[in-house]
């Protein structure tokens, strides 16, 4: 019984097909028995639109082995700010300092809460459904255009640096106050609107180191998951044109300073004519000298050729179309 | 009587020197305590913080810090005069 699930993330410029091959791929491994979970984590969905069903936070069934969620962004946001705040309110409470309630739809515009909150959720999506018994065999992210994408996907390690350097300046504070109560032989306490409270003096009773390490351990735990070769890729989806090429060859480079492995690279949406129109001819130059490019910049991934369909492939017929292009992905 | 004349003496050189030592080392803690809230907390005055996560965590638990903060804040304004006092440059 698998107890760890795949991970496939499907990154991409903005309109290259990302929703279209990450469902399609779902597809080929349910068709193959594997039970698969997709999830669109792009605040515009149109996952659902690709399947023709109505997706939203809990799993909907598109076929056999496979279901499908759509992350509801304002819910998310929401969830995450309440989790935080609602500790702070706890502890807080007597002081009446606070009244975060009212702050909670300001908070939501600060800057990186999305990052933030969708993190979040990718963590609580493989916590759900990637580890355990009932863990689904492989779990499929439709993610936002790269730009978020990358933010999401640094910030554990980003967050690991800030915690890091906390740590030792928390352990440099705990140090000094033991040394000072073995000198004085005296109680560390501080007074907080008239109570006398005691202040911690060792790791072991310090509520902020222990937080410190609890945050270290969960953003640990995700960055093993995303940067696990054995478990985890990165397929990079693009279109046969200069621009998506060098977005996604920064991608691929960033990624890899952060460890996170990129496997495949699919080329969607490629024009393959049997009589080629003469107004047709620089677009098709422009299309060769594209893929030259990809092959030049970004060696070393194995690259998936789609052509570009008579039809907007919608449905799960049409994506099985699809889907065969995609088997060699693991 | 000589001997318990030296001795008061002694402890008293002993808890000078313990006192010095500890106002060194207690300046030291405040200012550590400082920073630290000052790294976490600095986006309410315009620093660069943490994720907003990590801050956000480990607010309910500053208590001590906030108030190092706020107290070292009230005096920035003589600074320099606690720091010469401290090291008795007069």
């Amino acid at each position: 019984m698998r107890t760890v699930a795949l991970i496939r993330f499907f990154l991409g410029k903005g309109g290259v097909g990302k929703t279209t091959t990450a469902a399609a791929y779902s597809i080929n491994k349910a068709l193959q028995g594997k039970q698969v979970l997709v999830v669109s984590l792009d605040p515009a969905h149109n996952l659902g639109d690709v399947f023709e069903e109505e997706l939203g936070d809990d799993p909907v069934k598109i076929m056999d082995n496979l279901v499908a969620i759509e992350v509801d962004y304002d819910k998310m946001i929401r969830k995450h700010l309440k989790d935080l705040t609602e500790k702070i309110k706890d502890i807080y409470g007597y002081l009446k300092i606070f009244n975060l309630d009212r702050y909670v739809d300001v908070l939501k515009h600060s800057p990186g809460i999305e990052e933030q909150a969708s993190l979040e959720k990718i963590i609580e999506i493989i916590r759900k459904y990637g580890v355990g018994d009932k863990a689904f065999d492989i779990i499929v992210f439709d993610t936002p255009p790269t730009g978020l994408t990358l933010r999401i996907m640094a910030l554990p390690t980003i967050s690991l640096i800030w915690i890091e350097r906390l740590i030792k300046l928390r352990l440099a504070i705990l140090e000094r106050r033991k040394t000072i109560s073995s000198i004085t032989g005296e109680q560390f306490e501080v007074e907080i609107t008239g109570k006398r409270l005691k202040v911690p003096i060792s790791v072991k009773e310090d509520p902020i180191f222990k937080e410190l390490t609890k945050l270290r351990d969960e953003y640990n735990w995700i960055n093993q998951h995303l940067t696990d070769p054995h478990t985890t890729a990165a397929i990079m989806v693009i279109n046969p044109e200069t621009l998506p090429v060098l977005e996604a060859y920064r991608a691929v480079e960033f990624l890899k300073r952060i460890n996170v492995p990129v496997t495949h690279l699919i080329v969607n949406k490629i024009f393959e004519l049997k009589t080629i129109p003469d107004q047709l001819r620089p677009k098709l130059e422009e299309q060769e000298k594209a893929l030259a490019l990809a092959r030049e910049k970004l060696p070393g991934l194995e690259v998936i050729m789609i052509p570009y369909l008579e039809k907007e492939p919608r449905g799960p017929d049409m994506l099985k179309k699809v889907a065969e292009y995609l088997s060699t992905i693991p | 009587m000589v001997f318990r004349k030296l001795s008061s003496i002694f402890d008293a050189v002993i808890s000078l020197f313990k006192g010095r030592s500890i106002e060194y080392i207690e300046i030291e803690l405040r200012e550590l305590e400082n920073v630290f809230a000052l790294i976490v907390l600095g986006s309410f005055i315009g620093l660069p913080s943490p994720p907003s996560t990590i801050s956000l965590r480990l607010l309910p638990y500053m208590g001590r810090e906030l108030l190092v903060m706020s107290r070292v804040s009230e005096r920035l304004d003589d600074m320099l005069g606690e720091m010469a006092g401290l090291f008795d440059i007069t």
